[in-house]
């Protein structure tokens, strides 16, 4: 399949080293000797899945440490799909060329909401039946992971199995147990795999409904299943397996570059922020380990930079120490550091500095509202003048511009927020301006809020497309030289808000708009809004019952996931932010009660660290 | 110091943009451990200089970089960046060269490409249907592709070979200066003298040369 490929396939397609594997540091083990196979599916490009950390951390930690093998395939653009589907040709791993099919699992990164048309696509492409319910003994179990997992129910149709929480944890254990009871049938092997802790077997939940169509009651349907299954947590990231010898990919990646996990979770309290609730506490790596694995990772991989990734890197306790080692050790050899995000203060901008002594990149810094009021109801612990003073950091050291993000449509948001924003963004231009002879650009990204399961924000209805339209309109009708305002597309935001707070009833129209042609829906040229408001119009669902508000007492589809997190403290959370009371950084100023700590047995915070 | 490297690009590998393959390099180099130079200014990078570029699509037997870098063995340059490239991909020589020595840009003036052909085509006669020609226009298939180029005048020498399955037709052309002559537009004309695209299973670069009157040199052998 190999020599075909090459000879008469991929010639014809853009980018086809998308499809060749035998990159530098690729892992292929002997396929007959090895015992679970797993391919791990990224349901977007190859560009964007070899860029994300957990599949490399995953794919180390199966190929290094274990017996089991673990392959890697991404979603083919759309002109390598119709080759491929022309030439019959099955979607195949890069390592092997095996086709998806032949593997014991195959496992889906879920990052995006969106991308489950993708699974479905590739799941078609390898030969594999879409529903868990019609795949048999013989096909492979079909499972997905990653942030999107924990609200799995709109997707549970399609898989077998969820593995909840820090994949590091759970995925071994997950494919021993497949090995060991290879022998069984499909349903008895999905009894064993719902007993290990942080694996959610959809099939063996019921769910009934309240003529209005929330949720009345969500349970097991079988005995000796879990009532609620609790994520997985690393407790000790500098004794979790992290790859020394990543892949290093032949073309351009989208983050083509060593990269170091500095610390996992986020403690500031965002009540906006799905990421900084369901990766609750906050674990640090230490600097020790963090200079060894910087040290082996640009020796295995030959990166010209490297960058300190996490949720929030600014709020890393040893990242000053980190950066300054790394810029006095590599920066003679012409390797930068890189800070994927910015806190805003000035602090971060001095850290910039001394990151810029070896490359410059952009600085991005994150506001995400325009007025002091609505900062304090999201609880973005930042004021106007720790911008202000952080731009002025920024023009003072001789950037010519700056990236901003904000959000629009938070809850309580008025005209006057709007306005705020811009007046902030005429602010730091003109601060710009007096720093800089040359025009500076100002660049402002303004995505649309999308509430999250999981967050205080979950009982908050999200604002329409049309509201979210207005919005936009009024505020391009201000038009400001060398301030470019980008806003993401409320219509995908929309659909993303649907699938974030929906619930089984969405498999099928999910089901119906694959059919009908969606795919990419994450790509501004593939997404079709209308195809999708035909397949749930054909499914007799109103997809503006998902993104509605919610009352305090309603059964969530995303309640049985435990994230450790307490709902009692969420909804608090989410009137504290009426209240415009703000929740301080538990790691500053002690613990907040959010429950995470005591539930998985973590000291909680004292208040004296950072 | 200054290296002239020659390195071998395997059919694996055949699918590599100019920069995916510059990036492979830089970090093989790294990987390595070579002692290699940087260029000063703001944003620093390895002086490296690859020489013509590969089209996406052929892989190379004889293809060329320069590299400036500190006092180092050859041999151990050959050993140690052999270790870190990927199997596709190897060293197979290298010369010091002055400091001042042309580019390799501006220098190799021909190459040799390899069509690999299924066996039972009369090449022969195709081949000397080509060569009796006074002119071969052909569309231009680089930066301006409305203009009709003649390829007769930098043909130099058609060679056919047998292999197992195949017929390997390779011809001796030139290219940069005085006349571009890209594989794909060689390919377009066979097509034209009634060869068929499925005929050809493969192309490959044999080797980039300097052509001085009728001699091809290496870019090693002739700095």
């Amino acid at each position: 399949m190999k020599e075909r490929l090459f000879r008469d396939i991929l010639p014809r397609v853009e980018k086809p080293a998308r499809y060749t594997g035998s990159e530098v540091n690729m892992i292929k083990k002997d396929w007959d000797s090895k015992s679970a196979k797993m391919v791990m599916a990224f349901p977007d490009v190859y560009e964007i899945g070899m860029s994300h950390i957990g599949c490399k951390i995953l794919y180390g930690l199966v190929n290094e440490t274990t017996n089991h093998l673990m392959e890697r395939s991404f979603a083919p653009w759309p002109d390598m799909e119709a080759l491929l589907r022309q030439e019959e040709i099955p979607l195949y791993s890069l390592e092997s060329f095996t086709p998806l099919a032949k593997f014991d699992v195959v496992g889906f990164s879920l990052q995006y909401e969106l991308s489950i048309t993708n699974v479905l696509n590739m799941l078609e492409l390898g030969g594999i039946p879409l529903c868990s319910a019609q795949r048999s003994d013989t096909d492979p179990l079909v499972i997905a992971g990653g942030p999107v997992a924990f609200n799995p129910e709109p997707f549970a149709d399609f898989f077998d199995a969820f593995l909840l929480g820090d994949g590091e944890e759970v995925t071994v254990e997950f494919l021993d147990c497949v090995e060991t009871n290879r022998h069984l049938e499909k349903a008895a092997l999905l009894q064993e795999l719902a007993q290990i802790e942080g694996v959610y077997i959809p099939a063996l939940y019921e769910v009934s409904y309240h003529a209005d169509g929330t949720i009345k009651s969500f349970a097991p349907s079988a005995e000796g299943i879990p009532l609620r299954v609790r994520k997985r947590l690393v407790r000790d990231l500098d004794l979790a397996y992290y790859p020394s010898q990543p892949v290093v990919p032949y073309l351009g990646i989208v983050h083509d570059r060593a990269v170091l996990e500095v610390m996992r979770g986020c403690q500031r309290a965002c009540r906006f922020c799905h990421a900084g609730m369901v990766y609750r506490p906050v674990r640090e790596r230490s600097v020790e380990v963090l200079a060894r694995q910087a040290e082996e990772q640009l020796k295995n991989t030959g990166y010209d930079e490297i960058s300190l990734a996490s949720l929030s890197t600014l709020d890393y306790s040893g990242v000053e120490i980190l950066v300054k080692q790394l810029v006095e050790e590599y920066g003679r050899q012409g390797i930068g550091v890189s800070l994927p995000s910015l806190r805003v203060d000035a602090f971060s901008i001095e850290l910039a500095n001394e990151v810029q002594k070896v490359r410059k990149t952009t600085l991005t810094l994150a506001p995400e509202a325009g007025t002091q009021r609505l900062r304090d109801v999201i609880n973005k612990n930042v004021t106007e003048e720790d911008l202000l003073v952080a731009a002025e950091a920024v023009f003072k050291s001789g950037w010519m511009g700056l990236k901003l993000y904000f959000m629009i449509g938070l809850p309580t948001e008025s005209e006057e927020d709007l306005q705020g924003i811009l007046e902030l963004l005429k602010k730091v231009k003109s601060i710009g301006s007096r720093y800089s002879r040359r025009a500076i650009e100002i660049r402002a990204s303004l995505a649309c809020f999308v509430p999250k399961a999981h967050t205080p924000f979950q009982w908050q209805p999200q604002a329409g497309i049309s509201s979210l339209e207005e919005k936009r309109h009024f505020m391009l009708k201000q038009k400001m030289k060398n301030v470019k305002l980008s806003f993401h597309d409320s219509r995908t935001s929309y659909l993303e808000g649907v699938m974030a707070r929906g619930d089984r009833k969405l498999g099928e129209v999910i089901h119906r708009a694959w059919r009908m042609g969606c795919k990419f829906d994450g790509w501004s040229e593939y997404f079709s809004f209308t195809t999708w408001r035909e397949a749930f119009a054909e499914c007799g669902i109103d997809p503006d019952f998902y993104v509605r508000e919610r009352s305090r007492d309603e059964i969530f589809p995303w309640d049985f996931i435990d994230i450790g997190v307490d709902k009692d403290y969420l909804w608090e959370e989410n009137e504290r932010a009426f209240q415009r009371i703000l929740t301080p950084d538990c790691r500053q100023d002690g613990c907040v009660s959010c429950g995470v700590c005591p539930q998985f047995e973590f000291e909680p915070f004292s208040g004296e660290g950072a | 110091m200054r290296l002239r490297v020659e390195y071998s690009v395997g059919p694996e590998l055949k699918f590599l943009a100019n920069l995916d393959m510059m990036h492979l390099m830089e970090r093989a180099l790294r990987r390595a451990g070579i002692p290699y130079y940087l260029s000063e200014g703001f944003n620093p990078h390895i002086r490296l200089s690859m020489g013509t570029v590969l089209p996406v699509g052929i892989w190379g037997k004889h293809e060329y970089f320069d590299l400036d870098l500190a006092e180092m063995d050859r041999e151990d340059f050959i050993y140690n960046m052999n270790l870190a490239l990927p199997p596709a991909l190897s060293i197979m020589d290298c010369q010091q060269i002055e400091e001042n020595a042309p580019s390799l840009m501006k220098i190799i003036n021909a190459a040799e490409y390899t069509f690999v052909i299924e066996a039972g085509l009369d090449l022969s006669d195709l081949t000397t249907r080509i060569m009796q020609q006074d002119t071969l226009p052909v569309q231009s298939r680089g930066k301006n592709k409305n203009v009709i180029k003649d390829l007769r005048p930098g043909i130099y020498q058609i060679r056919i070979d047998r292999d197992e399955a195949y017929d390997l037709l390779s011809l001796m052309v030139s290219i940069n200066e005085p006349l571009n002559i890209r594989y794909d537009e060689l390919q377009a004309l066979f097509i034209e003298y009634g060869l068929f695209a499925k005929n050809i299973a493969d192309i490959f670069r044999q080797g980039n040369y300097i052509k001085e009157d009728q001699q091809f040199y290496s870019p090693l052998k002739r700095v």
